[in-house]
């Protein structure tokens, strides 16, 4: 019992600690969406994980606008079901440029390959298209394992 | 290994949102009358809850080791027939450009509540939807508890789930203009009164349904033995008075914008019932034996096992017009003082408590001064019927509770004050005769100048020898709160106010703010209560000394923040809560120190931080508590410039509703079509023993 403490707490430790994964590349979202000074539209933006073979049982990503004037209007789940509840954000760390996610399941129906785990919903200002960038704080497995080498990718999806 | 990835996912969040996520990996159990086996013995353990009848339910036996109670709400006063009782045809609202009347936006609201010890996480889940041939917007005015610390806003559309995003409150309401505008689906949350809240839901295109959920916590009252958990229903009628604009206005279903409030809750009119109802369930873990669970106004269903209980509303008893309150007592005579903590996941050795007072023994045994009672009475409108009637019988009972040595008076109020006697008189046969017939002679009617009965129960000479204690009997229905509450604090003097909410659905902000800001206590009367036992109480409570002018001495525990800042008095039977931040571990013990008259006393509690039981929410209430003492203090003194901002901060910091903060939700994929369609309000019955004339001012004819 003793063992398996200590066990939990390294983990945490090492997971917390461990170099974060590289911010991701945005992708093109498949159709145009115009942007001029005086207009205000509603769009997504969306994330995904690529846990690399792995099931990937909790995530935590920060996104972070990079250029453009955009506010945070909600905080959609992903595709997989285990995904698929609004995942959560930290409200301390809530700021107009920034919002740190989180999400877990405790199931055993995880996905491993590439998948949406979230999708932000922004109002965008300013006629400028805005860019942003995800860094991925945290990927476990199931165990509570780090996940080496997991992925986070940033798409700007639809809307108006 | 599971609770490995949890623990990863609270330590990586930090407090606030991990506490959510705990929440959403411990489902609220709410178990309806479990079905039983056929094989269950056959007696039915029923137990006499309290002057109520107990009923069997068909094919619903308990098992071996568990009760079942089915509790049907007392025997009152018989409803009355008249107009004003909601009937039973289905609602209409009216759409200005349809020709048939249709049912209203709001379809049902579902409640679950999970109560661990004196801590409760509720869900309320609103099922809206558009049976109009247009699009809509939907706007909804109904209440919650005042210390409801609401954290958490999913809207839902379909199988997609959408949590909404905690804004200053202006910013918000643009994101949700703008997003309306444009034909977004989009939900906004604001709080009007610290108990009332107005839900928006724009763009539902025809025949789509949305569903809202809000998450809270608060901590349960504990009242003379029992612990007491309260959802209301429906946001009673305020009295405004003129000039204001700035109240709750009510009007009649469909006249949206004449109240001239801004903001405004529809009623329906006498005979008419809306198609919204209600669903409630709630499971306690009360972490010792249940010995009884009642619920005081609506009937419900209710299985004890041990530890632990269930209790479900009757399905007959949906109409959302009246308090549901849920009460239960553990076993023992003896209650102690407990902490209860919630770990900050990113700050080990550090996070929130509160610690729940009880009063010590040694009260019981200490006799009384001699009294100076004041009586104060609303007799406005909204009190015209069964409630009015209670709240005589109160008085009555009251009085044939006093000693000679003690004095009293009785003050009513409506237009304007009017007292029976110039000054408070002895308790003598011949006064208390007087004190009947003066009762006796009074009826309800007109506006609620509640200024004025606050003015004449609290200036005037006191008598030294005597304590004063003013007993304000109302259903708080007014919309100048902040007035009146600023007018007790400015006038209290040596008084100390115990109010008592009347009816079924009472402004409990108004009443329990009122006791709290007159140094006293709050009581419920419902109309299906027996005012003698709920005066009984009262006395048990005045005739001993409270336990004042507290200190605390926290030991080992380094606190900070402790909310309510100024420890309130502690009575016979009503404990306090606070709430603060705690840094350390291991055990110490906590000295509460105080005087009962003019006997100093110390209270021990021993506690143990690595093993004090640890709850969800703790740091939710906490905030909301400190939300709570800024606002009571800007009453006061108008709090500084900077009070809006500083509430801001701690409710953005924490993701708290407030009266500067609100939640917004926009769908981005879902943008309809046109206009964003015309604004339709959810048209809500009057409370229970109210009556629609007096809650809906007559039109002028032009």
């Amino acid at each position: 019992m003793k063992y398996r403490a200590v066990t939990v707490i390294g983990l945490l430790s090492l997971v917390a600690l461990a170099p974060a994964p590289p911010a991701t590349t945005s992708r093109e979202a498949d159709h145009v969406i115009t942007y001029s000074r005086n207009h205000v539209s509603f769009e997504t933006v969306d994330i995904y994980i690529d846990p690399q073979g792995h099931s990937l049982a909790a995530y935590q990503f920060e996104l972070k606008v990079a250029a453009g004037d955009v506010t945070t209007v909600g905080v959609e789940g992903g595709e997989h079901a285990a995904f698929r509840e609004a995942p959560y954000y930290d409200p301390a760390a809530m700021a107009r440029r920034r919002i740190i996610v989180a999400a877990f399941n405790t199931g055993s129906d995880l996905p491993a390959g590439r998948t949406r785990v979230a999708r932000v919903h922004v109002r965008v200002g300013g006629g400028e298209r805005p860019r942003y960038q995800a860094t991925l704080e945290a990927a476990a497995d199931a165990d509570g394992k780090p996940i080496a080498g997991a992925t986070v990718t940033v798409e700007q999806g639809a809307g108006t | 290994m599971r609770r490995m990835v949890l623990a990863l996912l609270i330590t990586l969040l930090g407090a606030v949102g991990a506490a959510s996520m705990s929440g959403c990996a411990q489902q609220v159990h709410a178990v309806v009358a479990t079905p039983r086996p056929s094989y269950a013995p056959a007696p039915l353990a029923m137990q006499e809850a309290k002057g109520r009848e107990v009923v069997a339910v068909p094919g619903s036996l308990p098992s071996p080791d568990e009760e079942l109670w089915v509790i049907r709400k007392a025997e009152g006063p018989a409803p009355t027939s008249d107009e004003n009782t909601p009937g039973t045809g289905a609602l209409m609202a009216k759409l200005p450009t349809a020709e048939k009347q249709i049912p209203v936006p709001l379809k049902h609201t579902d409640v679950k509540a999970s109560i661990a010890g004196y801590v409760a996480t509720v869900d309320v889940t609103q099922q809206y939807q558009n049976p109009f041939d247009s699009k809509i917007e939907a706007v909804y005015v109904f209440p919650l508890p005042h210390d409801a610390a609401v954290n958490e806003f999913v809207m839902t559309i379909g199988e997609r789930k959408i949590r909404g995003i905690i804004r200053e409150r202006q910013e918000a309401e643009r994101l949700y203009r703008e997003a309306k505008s444009q034909g977004y689906l989009a939900s906004l949350l604001t709080q009007e009164r610290p108990n009332v809240f107005t839900q928006s839901v724009a763009n539902i295109e025809p025949g789509k349904a949305i569903d809202v959920h809000v998450k809270y916590f608060h901590t349960l009252a504990y009242v003379d033995g029992w612990y007491e958990w309260v959802f209301p229903m429906v946001v009673g009628p305020r009295f405004n008075p003129p000039g204001t604009s700035d109240g709750i206005g009510a009007t009649g279903r469909g006249e949206r914008g004449t109240s001239g409030q801004a903001t405004e809750v529809q009623y329906l009119r006498p005979g008419e019932r809306n198609g919204h109802d209600i669903s409630l369930a709630v499971h306690i873990d009360a972490g010792v034996k249940i010995e009884k669970v009642e619920s005081r106004n609506h009937a419900a269903a209710v299985d004890v096992s041990g530890t632990t209980a269930d209790a479900a509303l009757s399905g007959e008893d949906r109409v959302p017009n009246k308090d549901f309150v849920l009460r239960y007592k553990v076993a023992g005579e003896r209650l102690k003082s407990a902490v209860l903590v919630q770990r900050d996941p990113k700050d080990k050795g550090a996070g929130y408590f509160t610690l729940m007072l009880y009063p010590p023994e040694q009260i019981r045994e200490l006799p009384r001064k001699p009294l100076e009672l004041v009586f104060t009475l609303d007799v406005s409108g909204s009190m015209l019927g069964r409630p009015i009637e209670q709240a005589k019988a109160a008085i009555r009972a009251a009085l044939t509770r006093m000693r000679p040595d003690d004095t009293f008076q009785i003050i009513r109020f409506a237009q304007g004050a009017e007292q029976m006697a110039h000054r408070p008189v002895p308790a003598t046969p011949q006064n208390l005769r007087k004190a009947m017939r003066f009762i006796e002679s009074t009826d309800a009617g007109g506006g609620t100048y509640m200024i004025q009965g606050i003015r004449a129960s609290l200036n005037f000479p006191h008598d030294q020898s005597r304590l004063r204690f003013v007993c304000f009997l109302t259903d708080g229905y007014i919309g100048n709160e902040a007035q009146i509450l600023a007018e007790v604090h400015r006038s209290l003097g040596p008084s100390r106010i115990f109010s008592f909410g009347v009816g079924q659905a009472t402004n409990r902000y108004l009443l329990d703010h009122m006791a709290k800001a007159g140094n006293g206590a709050v009581a419920y009367l419902g109309l299906n209560d027996n005012a003698e036992e709920v005066m009984d109480q009262f006395f048990q409570r005045i005739s001993h000394p409270a336990m004042t002018d507290l200190a605390i001495d926290w030991g080992a525990m380094g606190v900070s923040d402790v909310f309510p800042q100024r420890v309130p008095d502690v009575f016979v039977g009503r404990p306090v809560i606070l709430a603060g931040k705690y840094r350390g571990e291991g055990r110490t013990t906590i000295h509460v120190r105080g005087k009962f008259g003019n006997e100093e006393a110390v209270v021990p509690i021993d506690v143990d931080l690595s093993d004090a039981p640890a709850r969800e929410g703790i740091a939710a209430v906490w905030a909301r508590r400190k939300i709570a003492d800024l606002a009571d203090r800007a009453l006061w003194d108008g709090g500084g410039e900077s009070l809006p901002g500083r509430i801001t901060r701690v409710a953005l910091e924490h993701g708290l509703m407030s009266a500067y903060t609100a939640f917004v939700a926009v769908d981005s994929l879902t943008r309809t079509a046109g206009e964003y369609g015309t604004t339709v309000a959810v048209p809500v019955p009057v409370p229970e023993g109210v009556k629609y004339q007096t809650t809906v001012p007559e039109k002028q004819e032009p």
